[in-house]
């Protein structure tokens, strides 16, 4: 199966492990890229691509202060992701179709 | 509690009718290969730890997910009422500081019964939570790090 692109949305851009870390490392607080690359044993570069993605897909911003720009998690950007997981209603409505399904094949059993 | 009681900020409910008569549906809630065989969302199963339907008794079971995700349940039955209503707590374990409290009503219809669930969350916070995210990561502390490995686990079996 080909890949989806990366930049396509928050739930490939969280699938790559480096960017969940990347995101793990911004929660609570703001950091620079030279901090982040140091935190996780990698080079600028590399962790300027992955703040790209992930600021594509808006789970990232970017804070300009002075000669830095310091980065930042965007919880907002996981709200696909919170909706795919499956809410209240969906859960129930869910298992009440598959109940009202059981109890009519268990009603034709006892005719039966 | 009746169905129509006015909902609270920490209160979700859902309700529909079910084809059968109360007795039948209220006994789908009892035994183990009844519930195994419709709780949870569509493509869920559940394996079942200890059970025992009676006030005070224990459900523990663990809900797997349609991608092999694994999440922890326990359901402690407040009150049995054969076979109008059942109230019961919910949580990833007896010591979830989040744990809810659902009410089920079954009422008699002419064409079956209507099934009310009602549930009641510590703090409108966890109720809005639960809107987006329920089931799936409830009860447990909703981190980065368990929606990364739950969309981790998904996205490294492409082919299936």
């Amino acid at each position: 199966m080909a890949r989806a692109r990366t930049t396509a949305d928050a739930f490939n851009a969280i699938a790559e492990p480096h960017r969940r870390e990347i995101l793990t490392l911004l929660k609570g607080r703001e950091r620079v890229v030279s901090d982040i690359a140091v935190a996780m044993g990698m080079n600028q570069p590399a962790v300027s691509k992955h703040l790209r993605v992930l600021r594509e897909v808006g789970l990232v911003y970017v804070h300009p202060e002075g000669k830095q720009r310091r980065y930042g998690l965007d919880a907002r950007g996981l709200e696909p992701v919170h909706g795919w997981t499956g809410g209240f209603e969906e859960y129930w409505s869910e298992s009440l179709e598959r109940l009202n399904t059981y109890v009519k094949k268990r009603q034709r059993e006892e005719e039966r | 509690m009746t169905p129509d009681t006015a909902l609270s900020d920490r209160e979700l409910m859902i309700s529909r009718p079910i084809e059968g008569p109360r007795d039948a549906v209220f006994e789908a809630f009892t035994e183990v290969r009844h519930l195994s065989q419709w709780w949870g969302p569509e493509g869920f199963t559940t394996t079942t730890h200890t059970f025992d339907f009676s006030e005070g008794g224990v459900w523990e079971f663990t809900m797997h997910g349609p991608d092999g995700t694994d999440y922890p349940n326990w359901i402690r039955w407040i009150e049995i009422r054969v076979p109008e209503m059942i109230v019961l707590l919910h949580g990833d374990g007896p010591d979830d500081p989040e744990q809810f409290s659902s009410t089920f009503l079954f009422e008699e219809r002419t064409d079956g019964t209507r099934v009310t669930l009602r549930t009641e969350f510590k703090t409108k916070e966890l109720r809005a939570r639960a809107v987006k995210e329920y089931g799936a990561i409830e009860g447990g502390n909703q981190t980065l790090d368990s929606l990364a490995t739950y969309v981790a686990g998904r996205s490294e079996r492409p082919n299936e």
